[in-house]
């Protein structure tokens, strides 16, 4: 007989793994480790430590399950877990480069761009390049960088981005526009350069 | 519709969440306004790129890493002082708590005392006392060692003996 296999949801995998079942947590590590990876990596730019983060996090979702409550999707609990670690470590990471930039000149600012080895699915054929659109995603202020971050790259709805970020529908559409006219304007700047 | 109007519904366009009225009006303004239009098509363009932009995968050994860590966190919680820590952390930070609010209203005390009642707390100073100046002896008439065993003062008389020719400093205590 052919073994049925059963696509639980996000909720109840994490339901199954308060209840103690380990199986629960690997499935939930496979479902969102990439995805998690992408969001803090845009956000950081830098591999290796947004994989630390997305291991934090992921640690975090071990040790706390018992936090989660279902009035909230699974999802939106565990970006919102991921986007505070990348928020402390990009502020770590700041106060870090500015000591390099100090006692190395500031010529000599690096600019990490992920090894091919990690085999990117697509490339892109439009006007912008990745580079360029990640650097324009590095100069937005924080708030404007998580919201287009959660949107155009994550495809969150805007009431999964209001949850995340706890804020009202209202002001995460208007500072999706604004961060939208911004990236635009800085994509524009990089190009005349 | 001017420019700055449509700035700020362009998101609202983009994904049509705007009613017949607010769309018609737009529409007119992009119609006429070439900088609009343009301003348009490249963000429809920048948005379209974004969705497509690289995906990353994590390294292969991750999940390795990730059980490595989570049996790590396992076997700390086994250890028996975690254990213990953990079970009566409450209890400790309680206690280290009162013990901070008592050591606190101590040093509180203690220095409300000192200012409203100085004579209770020993206080010194320095004075200086010139060549030539007869340092007085007032306690030595009623020290043990300079009365006989018939009650009566034998304190030597110091009165002709000056003080020689360098400054001391000599610290008083106000009793």
């Amino acid at each position: 007989m052919d073994k049925v296999k059963i696509k639980y949801t996000d909720e109840e995998l994490i339901a199954r793994f308060q209840q103690g079942d380990e199986r629960a947590y690997v499935e939930l590590v496979k479902r969102y480790k990439d995805r998690l990876l992408n969001f803090v990596f845009r956000y950081l730019n830098s591999y290796e430590q947004s994989e630390d983060v997305v291991q934090d996090t992921l640690m975090k979702l071990y040790t706390s399950a018992h936090m989660y409550r279902e009035i909230a999707k699974f999802s939106t609990w565990i970006f919102t877990i991921a986007a505070n670690l990348a928020k402390s470590e990009l502020r770590r990471l700041k106060r870090r480069r500015v000591i390099s930039i100090h006692s190395m000149g500031f010529n000599d600012k690096e600019y990490e761009i992920p090894s091919e080895a990690y085999n990117p699915e697509k490339e892109t054929t439009s006007s912008y390049g990745e580079k360029q659109i990640q650097q324009a995603i590095d100069t937005l202020p924080d708030q404007f960088k998580t919201v287009i971050i959660l949107r155009e790259i994550q495809q969150l709805s805007y009431e999964e981005i209001s949850q995340i970020l706890d804020i009202s529908i209202g002001t995460v559409k208007s500072r999706i526009n604004r961060s939208r006219l911004r990236l635009q304007k800085l994509l524009k700047e990089l190009k005349e350069q | 519709m001017d420019c700055y109007s449509f700035d700020k519904i362009i998101s609202d366009y983009i994904e049509s969440n705007l009613n017949l009225k607010q769309r018609q009006a737009a529409d007119e303004h992009i119609a006429k306004c070439t900088r609009c239009y343009e301003k348009l098509a490249d963000m429809v363009n920048l948005l379209d790129t974004m969705k497509s932009l690289p995906r990353y995968k994590t390294r292969l050994d991750f999940n390795d890493r990730l059980m490595a860590r989570i049996d790590r966190h396992n076997q700390q919680k086994e250890s028996p002082f975690i254990r213990v820590f953990h079970e009566y952390s409450r209890v400790i930070s309680v206690a280290a708590a009162a013990l901070l609010l008592v050591a606190t209203s101590l040093f509180i005390y203690t220095s409300v005392v000192a200012v409203n009642n100085p004579s209770s707390v020993p206080s010194a100073e320095i004075r200086s006392i010139k060549p030539g100046t007869n340092i007085p002896r007032t306690s030595a008439s009623t020290h043990p060692e300079f009365v006989n065993s018939n009650g009566e003062n034998t304190t030597p008389d110091t009165s002709n003996i000056e003080n020689p020719g360098y400054e001391h400093n000599i610290m008083m205590v106000n009793e």
